[in-house]
């Protein structure tokens, strides 16, 4: 794997670039033309207690095992907004939490089967209860 | 996936192993499902994902539940698959070599347990991912920097002990590794270095032992299971320069790797300094359809094209110092002389300072990221990658050799030809990145056969490969053949004296225990 990154990512997050706050210090531009970044965006610890018991908090379980692909210029988030435009959709909705569409039988079902991109989900990287409570907390209420 | 067992195990010994290893970590860390061991897949596999099928994981949460797996893995001949967090995409993901093997998921064990600003060290655990160790030197604001490797998903101790390489002066990252606990195969715990004295302050500050030092024996390795390791950081710098060339032609890799290598000999250049071909400046911008909309592959006068619409050279460079603004910019100018005598255009030139925002995908600076893994989306479909991953001395005639070879190979077949070159000191790395669409059988097979041919031609002209996937390790091992393949002969006595049951790791990187030396065809490719 290597280092592909920075020149490489761009037309993506200058797209996303509208939804999400400007880094500040933007660092100047490159050969080519280095687009904005969102800065990057430290994720919430695992929260403590039995990872198999109902009852996780689920907004600090979503950034802990999801926050490294679907925190703001992740690379679930730069591939859903590619998504999202294609199928003439804002761009801000490819970030998960902005989201008003996903249902929990949705969620579960990528996460545990992976879909693009995404590999499924062990387990051990997130538990039935804590998918439980991030499907939930994604859906917005929705069954 | 249907459940494979492991060899000569009946169903019923095998349901009395998962009960016996209930017992140690509950119920709940068993996962022995049809879905489980899809996630426990080679996500990546070219061709089925049940060529190399796990049959279950255990997930302990300590070094004494680890131990007692070991035990009953032992007392039951049930083999374990050691992962940290079984993120190595592209080299295999989280499945076994071995058939039926039971995955030991070490995700749990996430603690950090130690993090020196001081000596510019952490102490921790298998399951500790790349942005675990980023986010808690954030939360401590701790004057630290890591090194990450290019998918910063996957474990600092895992990517470390699979010889994984990153792009700063910390990026060779085994050689961070200092001072080791591993649980043997008969269920026994080391502690490697200063570490063998119980209570020893300098375990993760020396990184020899008093007598054959062992660290390294556990990387790549069947030897036991790492339960935690030190790992130097390196100190924030104040300040850090990037400079940063395109390189125009294929051949100027030649000027570039003699003019980079010395001075990265003598300690001008710190970090390893990586070198991408045009693809992979293009692969991220979108999907290979929009550039070239044939299967077969992109022909020079296309390249050539795309080169000239988005103003990029063949390669590029980018050069990263570290440290006190002074000494950066003395040594900014002896690179950017070294570079004036084969190039006219200056580089371009990007300082970051204390206090700054980072980059946050730039990994030259030690943030992790997962984007590289878009690139999957460049063929299109469930797209995966391999890496064809030889070592050449840092020189242009064995770089353009070994580049001249590559090249001609990966034309034979008919596939885009995207390498780089990670000068990391008297070696360089050559990556050459083989991606392709997992349901596409024309496409994976062509790939297999292409991946044959680059080890063997490459072994034929005297060059190894630092790290293969998994259907690839007996072949691989096999390229290692001096004097009769004293190397495997070595490494598989050592197994045999300390795992009699084979219940590590069985076939990982080509080193099969007595025990199941008969499985070495399966899973071949």
């Amino acid at each position: 794997m290597s280092k592909l990154i920075w020149t490489l990512a761009l037309p993506l997050i200058a797209a996303t670039g509208a939804a999400m706050a400007q880094p500040p210090k933007a660092p100047p531009a490159g050969p080519g033309g280095v687009p904005q970044f969102p800065p990057y965006q430290v994720r919430s610890a695992m929260p403590e207690g039995d990872r198999l018991l109902a009852g996780r908090d689920a907004k600090a379980v979503f950034e802990h095992a999801c926050g490294y692909c679907h925190f703001a210029g992740g690379m679930g988030s730069n591939l859903l907004t590619k998504q999202m435009l294609a199928m003439k959709r804002p761009p801000s909705d490819g970030i998960l939490t902005n989201r008003r569409d996903l249902f929990p039988a949705y969620v579960k079902a990528v996460v545990r089967g992976g879909k693009g991109a995404m590999p499924a989900q062990t387990r051990v990287d997130i538990t039935d209860a804590e998918l439980d409570a991030v499907a939930a907390y994604l859906a917005k209420g929705k069954k | 996936m249907k459940l494979t067992l492991p060899p000569r195990v009946s169903p019923q010994g095998f349901d009395a192993a998962l009960n016996a290893f209930a017992s140690v970590v509950g119920k709940g860390w068993v996962l022995s499902s049809d879905a489980d061991r899809d996630a426990y897949a080679d996500i990546y596999a070219p061709g089925s994902t049940e060529r190399w099928p796990a049959s279950a994981a255990v997930a302990p949460a300590s070094v004494e539940e680890i131990r007692a797996i070991v035990r009953l893995a032992n007392e039951h001949k049930v083999p374990l698959w050691p992962v940290a967090r079984g993120k190595n995409l592209g080299y295999g993901t989280s499945a076994p070599r071995m058939a039926g093997s039971v995955v030991l998921d070490l995700g749990r064990m996430n603690r950090i347990l130690e993090l020196d600003p001081k000596l510019a060290y952490a102490v921790v655990e298998p399951g500790v991912g790349f942005f675990d160790l980023h986010d808690e030197i954030a939360r401590q604001k701790a004057p630290l920097w890591m090194s990450v490797p290019g998918n910063g998903w996957g474990s600092v101790l895992g990517n470390a002990l699979e010889h994984g390489i990153g792009y700063t002066p910390y990026g060779l990252h085994a050689r961070n590794l200092c001072g080791i606990e591993a649980v043997l195969p008969d269920g026994d715990l080391l502690r490697t270095g200063m570490g063998a004295m119980k209570d020893n302050p300098a375990w993760h500050l020396f990184p020899m032992n008093y007598g054959p030092t062992w660290d390294l024996a556990f990387s790549q390795s069947n030897l036991g299971v790492v339960t935690k390791a030190g790992v130097w950081l390196q100190p924030a710098p104040e300040t850090s320069l990037e400079l940063t060339w395109d390189i125009p032609e294929e051949g100027d890799i030649a000027w570039v790797v003699d003019t980079i290598t010395p001075l990265k000999i003598a300690g001008l250049i710190d970090q390893n300094v990586f070198i991408p071909s045009w693809l992979g400046k293009i692969v991220l911008l979108g999907t290979r359809k929009d550039f070239w909309d044939k299967p077969s592959a992109m022909p020079e006068w296309r390249v050539q094209e795309l080169l000239k619409e988005h103003k990029l050279g063949y390669w590029r460079v980018s050069i990263r110092l570290y440290g006190e603004e002074s000494v950066n910019k003395a040594k900014a100018e002896v690179i950017k002389a070294a570079f004036k005598r084969h190039l006219d255009a200056p580089p371009f030139e990007s300082w970051w300072r204390q206090g700054d925002e980072k980059h946050p995908m730039d990994i030259t600076l030690g943030t992790p990221s997962a984007v590289p893994l878009q690139m999957s989306d460049w063929v299109g479909g469930r797209g995966a990658h391999m890496g064809f991953s030889p070592v050449v001395p840092a020189t242009s005639e064995h770089v353009i050799g070994q580049l001249k070879r590559s090249r001609k190979i990966i034309a034979e077949h008919d596939v885009d030809f995207y390498a780089s070159f990670t000068i990391g000191g008297r070696f360089a790395n050559n990556v050459n990145m083989l991606m392709y669409d997992r349901d596409n059988a024309g496409q994976i097979d062509n790939i297999k056969k292409l991946f044959n041919a680059l080890i063997d031609e490459t072994a034929k002209a005297g060059y190894g490969e630092y790290r293969t996937h998994l259907g690839w390790m007996d072949r691989v091992m096999d390229t290692f053949d001096f004097n009769d393949h004293a190397l495997r002969r070595f490494d598989e006595k050592i197994k045999d004296a300390l795992d009699p049951n084979g219940i590590i790791a069985p076939g990982k990187q080509g080193v099969w225990p007595a025990a199941y030396r008969a499985q070495k065809k399966e899973g071949a490719e």
